[in-house]
C-alpha cells in the first residue's frame, strides 16, 4: 500500500492510497473517528455565572473548544500513575475570569502553562452586559471520539473511489453533450476528442454516461485505489491525525494477533 | 441564542468566524455564499449552521438573541 498527501494543510489533508481496498481504508477512517485520543474540557467549576446562560450551557461550549494535544505528554486519567486524581500527566487546569459589559472568548481560558493555549482564541463563549460576571475553573482530560463528539480529532472525513472515465472513440459523435452535463465541469472537447481536465474532481454521478444518447462514455470507480479527505479541529495537524491514527489501528492488530496465540 | 461552537451535524469549529461572516454579509451587503467559500465553510451541513442562525439589526449593530436576554434583570 502507498500513501500519498495529494494536498496537505495544517488542518486540512487530501489523502491517496494505492494498492489498497474499501474495507482497509474504511477502518482507518473510522480509527480517525473514534480512537484518536485528545484533549478537552470535562469538568466545570462554576463560581460565579449572572449571564444570560445556564451553568450548563456554558460547561458545554467550553467542551467543545478545540485545545492543543501533545499526545506524549499526556495519559489518560483512567490509566494514569495517579489513579484518576488528577495530577499534570493526565488533567490540565485553564482559569477564566471576567466581567460586563465584553464577549467572553475562548482566548479568555488561562492554562497554567503556555503551551497549553487554546488553539482558536476567536470562539464566542458568553457575551456579558454590564455588571454580570463569570468566573470558573475548567479542567480538562484527554479522551476519544466514541465516548463524546468533543473528543473527536477529525471531521467531515470521507473517501471515493478513484475515478476512471472511459470513451468509446468510435462511438463518440462530438455532441458535447456530456461536457454540458457534467456538474464539476471537468470534460471539454480537445483536437476533436473528448478530453478530461482533472480527473480528480470528478464525482462519480455518472451525469455523462446518462446524457449520452450513444453510451459512448462510462465512468466507474477503481477500489484498489482510494482519495480520502478530512479535516481536523486544530488539536491536532491532519498530518499527524493520520499518523496517530494508523499507530492505533496497528496496535490493534496486533491485539487481534496475540489472541490466536 | 449566541452561535454554536460546532456545526452540528460534522463538528467543524464555526463560531470563530460567525463574527466576521457578521460583518460583511449584514453590514457590507456581500453575498453569503461567496463569503462563506472566502472563509472555508465547504458543505452544506456548516453553511446551513450559519445561514440559518437568527440576527437582527438594531441601532447599526448586528446582534443575536443573547444581547437582548442579557439585558433582561
Amino acid at each position: 500500500m502507498k500513501i500519498k498527501f495529494l494536498e496537505l494543510k495544517e488542518n486540512y489533508a487530501k489523502v491517496l492510497f494505492e494498492d489498497t481496498s474499501p474495507y482497509f481504508v474504511n477502518s482507518i477512517r473510522r480509527t480517525m473517528i473514534a480512537d484518536i485520543p485528545k484533549l478537552a474540557i470535562e469538568k466545570v467549576t462554576i463560581y460565579d455565572n449572572t449571564s444570560a446562560l445556564f451553568d450548563e450551557i456554558i460547561a458545554h461550549r467550553l467542551g467543545l473548544i478545540p485545545l492543543p494535544t501533545h499526545l506524549d505528554l499526556l495519559n489518560f486519567r483512567k490509566e494514569c500513575s495517579c489513579k484518576g486524581n488528577g495530577c499534570p500527566s493526565c488533567t490540565i487546569h485553564y482559569t477564566l475570569s471576567k466581567e460586563g459589559e465584553c464577549t467572553v472568548y475562548s482566548g479568555d481560558l488561562r492554562p497554567e502553562d503556555s503551551m497549553w493555549t487554546v488553539v482558536d482564541k476567536n470562539i464566542p463563549i458568553v457575551k456579558l452586559q454590564k455588571n454580570q460576571r463569570l468566573i470558573l475553573e475548567a479542567e480538562a482530560e484527554l479522551g476519544t471520539g466514541n465516548q463524546h463528539a468533543k473528543w473527536q480529532v477529525v471531521c467531515g472525513i470521507g473517501y471515493k473511489y478513484y475515478p476512471v472515465i472511459e470513451i468509446d472513440k468510435e462511438k463518440c459523435n462530438l455532441c458535447s453533450a456530456c461536457v454540458d452535463a457534467c456538474p464539476r465541469n471537468i470534460l471539454e472537447i480537445k483536437r476533436n476528442k473528448i478530453t478530461v481536465r482533472n480527473i480528480e474532481e470528478c464525482i462519480l454521478c455518472k451525469s455523462c454516461s446518462d446524457s449520452c444518447k450513444k453510451g459512448a462514455i462510462n465512468v466507474r470507480g477503481d477500489g484498489s485505489r482510494i482519495i480520502m479527505q478530512y479535516e481536523t479541529d486544530g488539536s491536532l495537524t491532519a498530518e499527524k491525525a493520520l499518523k496517530e491514527a494508523l499507530k492505533i489501528l496497528q496496535k490493534k492488530y496486533d491485539e487481534l494477533k496475540k489472541c490466536f496465540k | 441564542m449566541i452561535i454554536p461552537v460546532r456545526c452540528f451535524t460534522c463538528g467543524k469549529v464555526l463560531a470563530s468566524i460567525f463574527e466576521e461572516y457578521k460583518k460583511r454579509v449584514y453590514i457590507d451587503g456581500e453575498e453569503a455564499g461567496k463569503v462563506l467559500d472566502e472563509l472555508g465553510v465547504k458543505r452544506y451541513c456548516c453553511r446551513r449552521t450559519i445561514i440559518s442562525h437568527p440576527v437582527f439589526i438594531k441601532d447599526g449593530e448586528v446582534k443575536e438573541l443573547i444581547d437582548e436576554a442579557g439585558e433582561y434583570e
